[in-house]
């Protein structure tokens, strides 16, 4: 029965090493594998605390936990610059030397001896002593730690951090802060994983370095995978199935080391086996958004709270956005050169020129993306130069990319709400301490982006995955995601290529409306009969400079740029 | 300045170590863009392979090491095949791939472990005269293991060199690493090129694996430290770049040595990892090439 009651208590602790866990690797895509460092620094300073300092539960619980949220939010700084195969490298590297450290300080930590006699859990004067007496703590803990989990990933704040996992560019492009949110995940992933750590030292009395190797990583990186990646439930399912199965193996009744190195091939096996058969892992990522409550509540509001409006209080024509003589050198080459551009509220402008004439790079420049080599940017008369790509978005520009960059495994609604401006659901902190304001905020914001995609034709697809949407559902989306962002200065990079006359048909009156409305709107187009439909005034690009502007009739019956561009 | 030489020296075998796993590493990685985390548990195999060779069949240790290269080879183009090559058909994500050779890594590392033991094997029998030079009022000590480090990167380099320049097979391999989608479109048999690469990388590693067998004895651990030097020299030089990993290990393989005149000991094999760290941190692009 104790045996029985000593798997619960561990399957408990990995649950919450696998939520957390999976925080990090599912849901912000963040493949940082040094889980068990972080579970490392929890268990560590809970042994140094109480055998050391003697200070009661739940202090080094705590203590840890803001200890290890500090190393996450270091190990952050690596994600912040590198991404995919190389963050897994330099996690392992980081984990690596935690261990050194932990090895080599051995005043501190009792080197390759660890800690012994960490004494056990207190409450009330009563000594949680057995595993039975322990469980309940477990329980209790690992549901808090379970709740913070699923409350982080079903807030705001976790549809943001799936949307950076898909793609951190058009992320950032949707007002949001990429720093911010690596910096918080990992702080709140580590620090959960280290309050598993802290009970894991006050429930076996001891603490060696043996236990956190890259291998404990990997063991609980197999549970997540097999449980599935960015699903909660899965972790559950992951961890209890992974704890459980190495204890069938006592049944063989194996010499101890044999038995550990034959847990250890079976799960190497498995995780080979899972992403054979079902990378998804046993519960997938699901499908669809919960939004049927969301859709209930925002009936019964009046109707779509309108987005900020900067736009409707603009008189027809005047300027906007101002680019003064930008230029932008790569080394030797320059891409843009004594560029100037300026934009005007209800005008539509074309932005036109051959291949690498510097026309999505006049964009990367004006919103943020680049940093211009010289030259000054101004919005609404205010210097935005070298302001990061979510704070141009935030102060009112934003940009649609060439290559789309929708959030493809977000539904389409999902893509839409994560644009939306001033949620203060994605500030994690919010989520946590008010809860019933961002509740409110997601029904409006539902009501809001379903009211954007019936004017680009899309709410009957709403609950679509955006990759399976036909291409020009995916050019509506990617305009729809734009509006979205509230801004009232909108660039768009080709955003009808490749669609056909007749859709190209609905979509000219909706660039039009959106000039009516006061928008600012600037286009990249090659196509003529675009140009010629929906622009009031069109700049050629070519080589980096702006060499003629003009209104479109007029341009293109220049015989010069006719020879250089449409030749 | 005696300590310094000690170190000069100790640091330059190394770092001949190190640049031969680089070079290994760095051409299974460069061609094939695999994150080949096995590699660590396949320079393992190839240890014992040498190591059972001269002490169970008592073989000399030269042919025993040639039993380590073949059993290297084995080992690497059936890992291509039953592993990686499943996971190419079905277009698996880079990191799908990645953790797969994780969990193949640990899978060979323990299977070894029920198998072999855990205990370290040891050659007693190859002797390792050490050689006194003179220079100046200097003593500087080297001994035949170190000079065969240095001989075997030396050897390795011309050949591997030749192989790539001159035969048709290298070139495609050449073509590979600089763009695999063109080499495709020309009509390199990119399927045999990766399993040769396979075969060669994995082949090479068990050079050093005989001399660090030779030095310090095999373990079953040995692999993962084999595997991050091998990343760290390939990463130092650039990704894609052989010579630059052969620079990168032995940089790093001086800087270890060299460090201890400053740190103490307990820390050397943290060294590389903390040099792994700052250049991808820093210049995720390699140290030798322009930005």
């Amino acid at each position: 029965m104790d045996y029985l009651i000593h798997i619960a208590v561990m399957a408990f602790l990995y649950v919450i090493l696998t939520s957390s866990f999976n925080l990090l690797i599912g849901y912000a895509g963040l493949f940082a594998l040094a889980h068990a460092g972080f579970f490392a620094v929890g268990a560590y300073t809970t042994a140094i605390l109480s055998v050391t300092y003697g200070l009661p539960f739940p202090v080094p619980m705590l203590a840890g936990a803001v200890l290890t949220a500090g190393v996450g939010a270091l190990i952050a700084l690596p994600a912040l610059r590198t991404s995919g195969h190389y963050l897994v490298i330099i996690t392992i590297a980081f984990q690596t030397i935690l261990l050194a450290f932990l090895l080599n300080v051995k005043d501190l930590t009792g080197g390759a001896d660890g800690i012994t006699g960490i004494e056990r859990v207190s409450i009330f004067g009563v000594q949680l002593a057995t595993s039975l007496e322990f469980l309940p703590l477990a329980f209790f803990m690992t549901v808090l730690c379970f709740w913070t989990c699923w409350r982080v990933a079903n807030s705001p704040f976790g549809r943001a951090l799936r949307a950076m996992r898909e793609n951190e560019a058009a992320t950032e492009a949707v007002g949001k802060n990429i720093l911010y949110m690596k910096v918080t995940v990992f702080m709140v992933g580590s620090a959960l994983a280290a309050v598993a750590g802290s009970l894991y030292a006050r429930y076996i009395t001891f603490v060696g370095v043996d236990t956190f190797g890259i291998d404990e990583t990997i063991y609980i990186l197999a549970m997540v995978i097999l449980g599935g990646m960015a699903n909660l439930r899965g972790s559950i399912v992951g961890a209890i199935m992974l704890v459980l199965l190495p204890e069938l193996l006592k049944f063989l009744e194996l010499p101890p080391d044999i038995a550990d190195k034959s847990r250890e091939i079976i799960y190497g096996l498995l995780l080979i086996i899972i992403l054979r058969v079902r990378p998804q892992g046993i519960l997938p990522e699901r499908e669809t958004a919960t939004t049927a409550g969301l859709a209930e509540k925002a009936q019964r509001l009046a109707g779509p709270p309108a987005l900020p409006d900067r736009a409707g209080h603009d008189q027809p024509g005047a300027v906007t956005v101002c680019g003064h003589n930008l230029a932008k050198h790569f080394g030797g080459i320059v891409a843009v050169d004594d560029f100037s551009i300026e934009l005007k509220a209800g005008t539509v402008v074309g932005l036109i020129g051959p291949n690498g004439a510097g026309k999505t790079t006049a964009f990367n420049l004006l919103t943020g993306f680049l940093k211009p080599t010289a030259g000054e940017i101004t919005y609404r008369g205010r210097n935005i130069t070298g302001l990061k790509p979510h704070q141009v978005v935030r102060a009112g520009m934003a940009r649609s990319f060439q290559d789309l960059k929708l959030f493809t495994r977000l539904t389409v609604l999902e893509n839409v709400m994560v644009a939306l401006p001033d949620q203060h659901g994605d500030d994690l902190a919010q989520v946590f301490f008010t809860p019933a304001r961002i509740a409110r905020e997601e029904v409006e914001n539902y009501a809001r982006a379903m009211a954007i995609l019936e004017f680009v034709n899309l709410k009957e697809k709403s609950e679509e995955r955006a990759e399976n949407l036909s291409y020009a559902e995916e050019k509506l989306l990617v305009i729809a995601r734009l509006l979205a962002t509230g801004a009232d200065v909108l660039l768009f990079d080709e955003p009808l290529s490749g669609l056909d006359p007749n859709t190209l048909k609905e979509i000219f009156p909706v660039v039009r409306r959106l000039a009516a409305d006061g928008k600012t709107v600037c286009i990249i187009e090659h196509n003529l009969d675009v140009i010629k439909g929906v622009c009031d005034h069109v700049v050629f690009l070519d080589e980096g400079r702006g060499l003629a502007d003009g209104a479109p009739e007029e341009l293109l019956a220049n015989p010069t740029l006719a020879e250089r561009y449409f030749a | 300045m005696e300590l310094f030489l000690l170190l000069l020296v100790q640091g330059i075998a190394n770092g001949c170590h190190y640049a031969l796993l680089g070079l290994a590493f760095g051409l299974i990685f460069g061609t094939t863009n695999i994150v080949h985390f096995a590699f660590g548990a396949l320079f393992t195999y190839s240890a014992y392979a040498t190591w059972a060779a001269a002490s169970l069949l008592g073989l000399s240790i030269v042919s025993a090491a040639l039993i380590g290269v073949a059993a290297g080879g084995v080992l690497g183009a059936f890992t291509y095949l039953v592993l990686y090559r499943p996971f190419e058909e079905n277009n698996a994500p880079i990191f799908v791939v990645m953790i797969a050779s994780l969990g193949y890594g640990i899978l060979l590392e323990n299977l070894l472990g029920i198998l072999a033991g855990t205990d370290t094997k040891v050659l007693t029998e190859v002797e390792n005269t050490t050689h006194v030079i003179e220079l100046g009022d200097m003593l500087v000590f080297v001994n035949n293991l170190q000079l065969l480090q240095v001989a075997a990167l030396v050897v390795v380099c011309l050949a591997l060199y030749l192989f790539l320049r001159l035969t048709s097979y290298g070139k495609a391999i050449l073509a590979m690493t600089d763009n695999p989608e063109m080499a495709r479109i020309i009509g390199i048999d990119t399927f045999k090129v990766t399993l040769l690469v396979f075969v060669i990388g994995t082949g090479i590693a068990a050079i050093p694996a005989a001399l660090i067998l030779i030095k310090d004895g095999a373990t079953t651990s040995m692999g993962f430290n084999a595997v991050f030097i091998a990343f760290v020299a390939v990463i130092v030089g650039g990704v894609g770049s052989l010579p630059g990993a052969v620079l990168g290990g032995l940089l790093v393989g001086l800087l270890e040595s060299i460090g201890m005149m400053g740190i103490p000991t307990e820390w050397q094999s943290t060294i590389a990892f903390v040099v792994l760290f700052l250049v991808l941190v820093f210049r995720p692009t390699g140290l030798f090439k322009g930005t």
